[in-house]
């Protein structure tokens, strides 16, 4: 009965999804290489920031859902939510990673240096090192209520971060450059509106992927939960 | 001030991590089933 809901989970939707995600990235890296203009001061180089953001778009977001998961889990026991929490960590860490590998790649040419300890930089490296702590957690204790509990903790803990990430910039003299698309003289106004929409469409391209990566994860879960479930009654049944 | 190369080096980076990080949810997917599959035959081979 379960085996035959997750393999309904991956049906016809997690298709379209696949489709729609796909036609979303081809359009994302036509509008990157071919529509959007060059910056003058920066030069092609700045098209890395259509990666950029978006992968910590993404990784914000996923520890958003890992967030929420975890105060549901703590409150209503139930483990799905634990399911979610843990799959969107994953998600999470590894378009952080991602984050933490193009930005050095753009402030070499621009900074003269891959790596500066500003309040920007070094708080995205420790939320990164938080939930890599958190997959750690999961990964060396044992299946159960007690590790989930830890995790949630940790998980929650864990994006209290983000909001001083976005405020880093704002609060202190960084390196790092100001925000242009949500800033004090409007949304998008620090930008050409071309840049805006191709930003746009790579941000969408990431979110769905997101949605694909975690039906996946989640699939992945429900799988080992039966697993479990399997051995134990074979093991009480023997 | 072209650095080709560094944009070509994060392309790089951003689609190789996806391309992996995809492949080996599969991977992990296909042996999960497989597991599932090998452990469904031995219980059906208990009760019989």
């Amino acid at each position: 009965m379960m085996d035959q809901e997750i393999n309904e989970d991956s049906g016809g939707e997690s298709s379209i999804l696949v489709w729609l995600t796909g036609i979303t990235f081809f359009a994302a890296m036509a509008a990157i290489f071919l529509f959007v203009p060059t910056e003058k001061t920066e030069g092609p180089i700045q098209r890395i920031m259509y990666f950029h953001i978006p992968s910590a778009w993404l990784s914000f977001f996923a520890f958003f859902i890992v967030f929420v998961s975890s105060i549901l889990f703590l409150w209503k026991k139930e483990r799905e939510w634990d399911i979610y929490a843990n799959a969107s960590a994953e998600i999470g860490v590894i378009f952080c990673s991602l984050v933490l590998i193009t930005g050095p790649i753009w402030a070499k040419p621009i900074w003269g240096t891959w790596w500066v300890w500003d309040a920007r930089l070094t708080s995205t490296l420790i939320l990164w090192l938080i939930y890599v702590a958190y997959l750690m957690l999961r990964a060396q204790t044992d299946a159960g209520s007690m590790r989930a509990r830890y995790a949630a903790v940790l998980g929650i803990v864990g994006f209290l971060n983000i909001p001083f990430i976005h405020f880093s910039v704002l609060w202190w003299r960084t390196f790092h450059p100001q925000p242009k698309v949500i800033s004090s003289e409007g949304f998008g106004k620090g930008m050409d509106p071309s840049m805006l929409a191709t930003l746009g469409v790579s941000l969408g391209a990431f979110t769905l992927l997101y949605f694909l990566l975690m039906g996946q994860r989640i699939r992945q879960e429900k799988l080992k939960d039966e697993i479990d479930r399997l051995k134990r009654e074979k093991l009480f049944s023997s | 001030m072209d650095n080709f190369g560094f944009l070509f080096a994060a392309n790089a980076f951003v689609w190789g991590g996806i391309i992996y990080y995809v492949y080996t949810l599969k991977q992990r997917n296909r042996e999960l089933e497989k597991d599932l599959a090998l452990l469904k035959e031995a219980i059906g081979k208990e009760s019989r």
